[in-house]
């Protein structure tokens, strides 16, 4: 699982907004895409549709062949499993310490209790955040609660990753680091894509750009 | 998870005794109108079958007693007649009151024969009527009494009760049901920020459903015990006056129906309406959860 393809994706509102229009990409497996537009150009939308957290109004969007719009509520949980995801605002849970945090996807797909900690604990390893497993998210910096939520998008090694706004309230040597990590994701083999608004950013790496306006490809 | 929900009730256990309270209020009514249904029934049972009768007064004297008992056990709507004759009569008099030396000095016994007519179980009202008309009649009949007056109000109250319980515990099981709904709504809504999570990591419906299914199942069981306790209440109030009423029919109390399974199945039962009101509540909420 790695290929992504949009064909023809609409996507209209109840309120009438019109997020998508006629949208075709594809994101190729293995690799590592930026995309990019001003702020209501459909960068989240295509992230929401991805996660099956929304519909198209109409076209498809195949991953691997497969028409995920169109999966069953009993395959649903599944495919996310299958993904990683990484927010701006880092949707962690406040009440609960970083390791529990990370662990939380290992939980939700009942993997036994001594995998999960030697799991969780090479995430964090990897974030640099070993030491602070046992702290709870308000006791970090903006920067390292964005690296636990790293942890718990790679946790379950997901074939497929998805930021959205990852480097949003972080300076800028921080926002490199950020894509460090997700560099070193990508280069063993998953599909990376960030929707990032920051052009310093993009232009200062060399991975694949798709812009969108108003919901359409202009890049 | 069991852990997490314990957890969670004890962090609104203030909350939680009410909503336990109020579930248990909505459960102890019609519970306690059941089991008075219940032991009414028992009651008129034991008086005489919850049939009615006639009782059939001979004149002093009358030698045709045996003769119209003869007839009335030929109706196949009647079960049983039963003779007893001035002498029975006196004999019972005298047994019961100890007064039998008082009559003794009249010149004869005052004591009339009489006919107790017992109605089978599917007699119709009808017969009843026919039987006394019949009787009231026949010759040598001093009187026939209808002995169904009190027997049918107290059946009469039993159906009563047995429809209130049941219109009042439909009621009350909505009011249930919806109390459960709005309690496990607020811990939905304490929880909003986890669910979107762990809707985003993977979790299936039926993961994020659970917790609250047997949170709402705990509600209902715990308002259950509550209806338990308050109908035990209920009863330990209700003994004095009850044993004088029963005293003046001559009969003890012995309430039946308050038992291991009495509070078993009002646990079962408040605890499949605390889960109901969970589905309520978790469809509600959850439908359409906006994680992003």
């Amino acid at each position: 699982m790695g290929r992504i393809e949009f064909l023809n994706v609409y996507k209209r509102y109840p309120s009438g907004f019109e997020a998508l229009r006629d949208l075709s990409l594809v994101f190729e497996e293995g690799s590592m895409t930026f995309l990019t537009g001003h702020s209501g150009a459909g960068k989240t939308t295509c992230l929401k549709l991805l996660l099956c957290l929304d519909n198209p109004t109409h076209g498809q969007i195949l991953v691997n062949g497969v028409n995920v719009s169109r999966l069953s509520a009993r395959r649903l949980p599944h495919y996310r499993q299958n993904l990683g995801a990484v927010f701006q605002d880092h949707k962690l849970l406040a009440a609960r310490s970083v390791f529990d945090n990370v662990a939380l996807p290992l939980r939700v797909s009942h993997m036994r209790e001594r995998e999960m900690r030697r799991r969780v604990s090479a995430a964090l390893n990897r974030v640099g955040l070993l030491e602070r497993e046992s702290l709870l998210p308000m006791q970090l910096s903006t920067g390292e609660q964005q690296r636990v939520g790293i942890a718990r998008a790679l946790v379950s090694r997901p074939k497929i990753l998805l930021a959205d706004e990852p480097t949003g309230n972080l300076d800028p040597e921080l926002s490199q680091d950020i894509m460090a990590l997700f560099q070193g994701f990508n280069e063993v083999g998953a599909t990376v894509i960030v929707a990032s608004h920051d052009r310093a950013l993009i232009e200062s790496l060399d991975n694949p750009v798709v812009e969108l306006s108003h919901g359409m490809r202009v890049r | 998870m069991a852990r997490d929900v314990v957890a969670f009730i004890s962090t609104r256990t203030g909350a939680s005794l009410l909503v336990w309270l109020l579930v248990g209020i909505a459960l102890a009514l019609p519970a306690g109108l059941m089991l008075l249904q219940a032991n009414l029934s028992r009651l008129t049972a034991d008086w005489g079958g919850g049939r009615p009768s006639v009782s059939v007064y001979m004149k002093l004297g009358a030698p045709n007693a045996a003769e119209l008992a003869a007839q009335l056990e030929r109706r196949v709507d009647v079960e049983a007649v039963a003779l007893t004759t001035q002498d029975e009569a006196l004999a019972e008099f005298t047994a019961y009151t100890g007064l039998g030396d008082a009559l003794i000095g009249l010149a004869r016994n005052p004591l009339p024969a009489s006919l107790r007519v017992t109605f089978a179980a599917d007699a119709h009202a009808d017969a009843l009527a026919a039987v006394a008309a019949a009787m009231r009649e026949a010759e040598g009949v001093a009187d026939v009494v209808v002995e169904r007056t009190w027997l049918a109000r107290v059946n009469a109250i039993s159906r009563l009760a047995s429809a209130l319980g049941w219109v009042l515990g439909a009621l009350f099981g909505v009011g249930a049901v919806l109390v459960t709904a709005t309690s496990v709504r607020l811990a939905i809504d304490a929880r909003l920020d986890e669910l979107k999570v762990m809707k985003l990591v993977g979790a299936s419906d039926a993961q994020l459903r659970r917790p609250f299914l047997y949170f709402g199942a705990l509600y209902g069981a715990g308002g259950g015990l509550v209806a338990a306790m308050l109908v035990s209440l209920g009863l330990i109030v209700l003994e004095a006056p009850l044993l004088d009423l029963l005293g003046s029919f001559d009969q003890t109390l012995a309430l039946v129906g308050f038992d291991a399974v009495f509070v078993a199945t009002l646990v079962g039962f408040g605890s499949a309406l605390g889960m109901a009101g969970a589905v309520v509540a978790v469809r509600q909420r959850l439908a359409g959860l906006d994680v992003m």
